[in-house]
């Protein structure tokens, strides 16, 4: 219950941003909550699974042409767009989750890191489908479905931003706190005793890359028509990066840190580089402090206090407390 | 255009395109072989080399004192952080750890270099005496190549037989092959990793300085160069000297004759070639790894 | 019919034969020994039947149908369930969250990626159940890196007890473990299977383990089989004693 409370008070506390910030914080706070879900993305395989990617950015990229060409050719009202640009990377995904998932830690990485720079070769070899170095300009954003205009407006925009991410945060929840988590848990544990057990954990990797690159496919399917444009940058290996810092600092393996550590990375940028360019410089640095100071980050730190140990879904429903927000 | 012309021309550009790609990979891999990390950096400090050498030129006017200047640099910056981050990771023995601390590395050098020199690709000029072409088989083929061709082979026997012949390249395979004994025995095993780390460091900043007149020094180098590094390594096998000059040796001609043939393929062949190494052998590492 | 048939199981590594064409018939409700000198092949061969390695040649039957091949988790899911000679856990996790996700491997919610109440309910119930059989419900809420040696190596059997296996291969279980931790785990061992229900082969070091438990066994040396039978009989038989040079206590 104290669960279904606290995201009942976000949720509303959410709701009320727009009446308190100016129209210009808007953008940023609507970029700030759509990098929230791209890092949270990422907080499966990374924090749940411990897979390490250092390719996310295909996910972001995928999502976001995929909307931009949607939208541009199709005219399709922006919530079905979004949702057909989810599943078409989702896909996408799924050739890439079976190839990767054959191997393990640093030849993940490279995979990951290889496949979202096959992405961006390939945004410039068919530049005739996505602009080139140009990129995709004029995104619209059609009304729709039922002639509903709302998501027009910056406002509205938020408004969608936020029910995506509160939604993808439930369901992301829900799937961690299922059986199916339990055995990622297990898989970041020790592997090969999950696998001696008689899990299948190869289909178990698949699965939750397939799921991780779903969500942040989201992410980047909300930001080309909020920006109007996407340009090669959206595939760039430097965002990878910088997610994975997100998820880091954030603290990985709690699907909140990642989604704070996003938000308030986005802030700090914006304020940061009024004052100086060495922004990107300070948080690589933070970065790697975290990795060898304080691995569980920033969440983790402040959690850590409430329990002992690390928790798995298991832990949580013997303690009969509400994990999945729905009674026993 | 005959046929012989023609397939010299292709074997001298593959050779040369090999020898760039050696001084990266066999940095890559003496220091998988002596620290059992891959060092994610490896691209960016590649990177760091073509600008470093690109200042180095537009001061001095000379390309050898790029080749000079370039690798001390990057050498120091990779012994710094060697110092002051990876040797305190290697109690924890987490794989995990190493992997974040040199991409953070990469991402600050990628950062770090956008800052300074800018976010526009920097043409290196050709050095003068390196300029033209000379007649193959009535073919001509430019200078520059055959100086990478001749430079790289030289490096990689040089490397080579100081790794067999002399005492310090024994310290090297021999902690490479078992740290702990050769500690026992008395060597300070840290100063032998800082060396090769330093070392490995420097070859790619030279690798990155023979690059810089044929592609420019632009932002996106390190993502690429890494893979290529990483496929090759594989190849070759993790942490064998000999398997990197393999590897850089068959990875330059698929390059090469894969353009020629498929062009619309070029940028995908080395992704093709590393998804296939990788998905055949699956645990990915051979070499000194088992 | 036999429960695990073995017929010719050879395994090479190159040149070395770690396994070399071992024949055994475990019967339902046996407790079966394997015994033999280090490098004799005992893990080894463990690992063919288990799937961990494909045999070179040969064929492992278990209920009749072929096992030799298929991959581990699937081995698992047709009933045989292992332990290992060193321990192999969730160092972070319970005890009891643990032997839950051993329990849950079996059930088929778990594949369930959203609720899954039923199943979590199930597997804990498991859980506890098997804790329980080995004595180490005082143990279920610590994470498993913060037991003894000796418990973990009860809870790795625990994790495999709680999958419901037909068959229970246990790879040196009393390794490591003092005198007195040995004794606890025998005395533990024989309760569990006083029942009857169970079919164990186990490798072991410890004849005492071994004379107290087995009712047949299979002695391994160089990857062959040299003996095979009752205890009696296999303490008596001259090739096993000059394998051991110098005969059993």
């Amino acid at each position: 219950m104290r669960f279904a409370w606290t995201f009942a008070i976000a949720v509303v506390l959410a709701c009320l941003v727009p009446l308190v910030s100016p129209n210009y914080m808007m953008t940023i706070i609507v970029e700030a909550l759509i990098w929230g879900i791209f890092a949270m993305s990422l907080d499966l395989l990374v924090g749940y699974t411990r897979l390490y990617s250092f390719g996310h950015v295909a996910a972001y990229g995928l999502g976001a042409y995929t909307s931009a060409l949607l939208l541009l050719h199709f005219n399709l009202p922006l919530p079905i767009a979004i949702i057909l640009a989810v599943a078409i990377s989702s896909l996408i995904a799924v050739p890439i989750a079976w190839v990767c998932t054959r191997t393990h830690g640093v030849s993940f990485a490279m995979l990951t890191l290889a496949f979202a720079q096959l992405g961006y070769a390939m945004l410039y070899r068919f530049k005739e489908f996505t602009g080139g170095s140009n990129g995709l300009a004029g995104i619209p954003r059609p009304a729709g479905p039922f002639g509903l205009e709302v998501f027009q407006g910056k406002i509205g925009y938020f408004y969608l931003v936020v029910f995506c991410l509160f939604g993808s945060y439930l369901l992301c929840r829900l799937l961690v706190n299922s059986p199916f988590g339990s055995v990622l848990a297990g898989i970041r544990e020790n592997e090969a005793k999950t696998s001696a057990l008689g899990y299948n954990t190869r289909a178990y990797k698949r699965a939750v890359v397939i799921a991780s690159y779903g969500f942040g496919s989201l992410a980047g399917a909300l930001y080309a028509p909020f920006a109007g444009f996407a340009s090669p940058e959206l595939f760039f290996w430097l965002i990878s990066g910088k997610v994975l810092i997100m998820v880091i600092v954030g603290g990985a393996g709690t699907l909140i840190g990642p989604i704070i550590g996003g938000i308030f990375f986005i802030f700090l940028e914006h304020q940061l580089a009024e004052f100086t360019d060495l922004w990107p410089l300070i948080f690589g640095a933070i970065f790697i402090a975290f990795v060898m100071l304080a691995p569980q980050g920033i969440w983790g730190l402040v959690t850590s206090a409430a329990s002992e140990r690390r928790r798995s879904p298991g832990d949580a429903a013997s303690e009969s407390e509400d994990v999945t927000g729905a009674s026993a | 255009m005959n046929f012989a012309g023609f397939l010299l021309t292709q074997c001298l550009n593959a050779l040369s395109q090999a020898s760039i790609l050696f001084f990266i990979a066999s940095g890559l891999t003496l220091i998988f072989g002596i620290m059992r990390i891959v060092n994610f950096a490896h691209g960016a400090l590649f990177m760091l080399g073509a600008y470093a050498g690109y200042t180095a030129v537009r001061v001095t006017g000379s390309f050898t004192a790029a080749l000079i200047f370039a690798p001390i640099v990057t050498g120091l910056v990779g012994i710094a952080f060697e110092r002051v981050f990876l040797s305190r990771l290697y109690a924890r023995g987490d794989g995990g750890a190493y992997l974040m601390v040199t991409f953070g590395l990469a991402v600050i050098m990628g950062e770090a270099i956008r800052l300074i020199w800018g976010a526009q690709a920097l043409g290196v000029p050709t050095p003068e005496a390196l300029r033209g072409a000379v007649l193959l088989l009535d073919q001509p083929f430019p200078r520059y190549r055959l100086f990478l061709i001749v430079i790289g082979a030289t490096a990689a026997i040089a490397m080579w037989q100081f790794l067999e012949r002399t005492r310090a390249g024994l310290l090297i395979r021999a902690v490479s092959q078992n740290a702990e004994m050769v500690h026992a025995l008395g060597t300070n095993v840290e100063w032998v990793r800082t060396g090769v780390f330093g070392l490995g460091c420097a070859m790619a900043a030279i690798g990155g300085v023979l690059a810089a007149p044929l592609v420019t020094a632009f932002l996106g180098m390190s993502a690429s160069v890494i893979i290529d590094a990483f496929v090759i390594v594989i190849i070759g096998g993790m942490g064998s000297f000999l398997g990197s000059i393999i590897g850089s040796l068959l990875v330059a001609f698929v390059q090469v004759f894969g353009a020629y043939y498929y062009p619309d393929l070029a940028m995908a062949i080395m992704y093709l070639l590393m998804l296939m190494i990788l998905v055949v052998r699956p645990g990915g590492l051979l070499g000194k790894e088992e | 019919m036999p429960l695990l048939e073995c017929t010719g199981l050879t395994r090479r590594f190159g040149a070395l034969v770690a396994v070399d064409n071992v024949t055994m018939t475990v019967e339902p409700g046996e407790i079966r020994a394997v015994i033999g000198p280090n490098g004799a092949g005992k893990s080894t061969l463990f690992n063919v039947i288990t799937g961990v390695l494909k045999p070179t040649d040969g064929e492992a039957l278990f209920e009749g149908e072929r096992i030799s091949g298929l991959p581990v988790y699937e081995v698992v899911q047709r009933g045989i369930s292992r332990t290992f000679q060193l321990t192999h856990l969730f160092p972070q996790l319970s005890a009891r969250e643990n032997v839950r996700i051993a329990a849950q491997a079996k059930l088929k919610g778990r594949w369930a990626m959203t609720g899954g109440a039923a199943v979590f309910e199930q597997s804990q119930h498991l859980a506890d159940a098997a804790l329980e059989r080995l004595r180490l419900t005082r143990f279920a809420d610590t994470p498993a890196r913060n037991l003894s040696h000796g418990d973990q190596r009860l809870l790795e059997i625990a994790m495999a007890v709680a999958q419901g296996p037909t068959l229970l291969m246990l790879d040196e279980p009393t390794q490591g473990l003092s005198i007195e931790e040995t004794e606890h785990a025998i005395g533990i061992l024989q309760q569990m299977l006083a029942g009857g229900d169970l079919t164990v082969i186990l490798v072991e070091h410890d004849m005492e383990v071994v004379f107290k438990l087995a009712h047949r066994i299979t002695v391994l040396h160089r990857g062959q089989v040299i003996a095979d039978g009752l205890p009696g009989e296999v303490k008596a038989d001259a090739q096993v004693q000059s394998a051991y040079l110098g005969g059993f206590e």
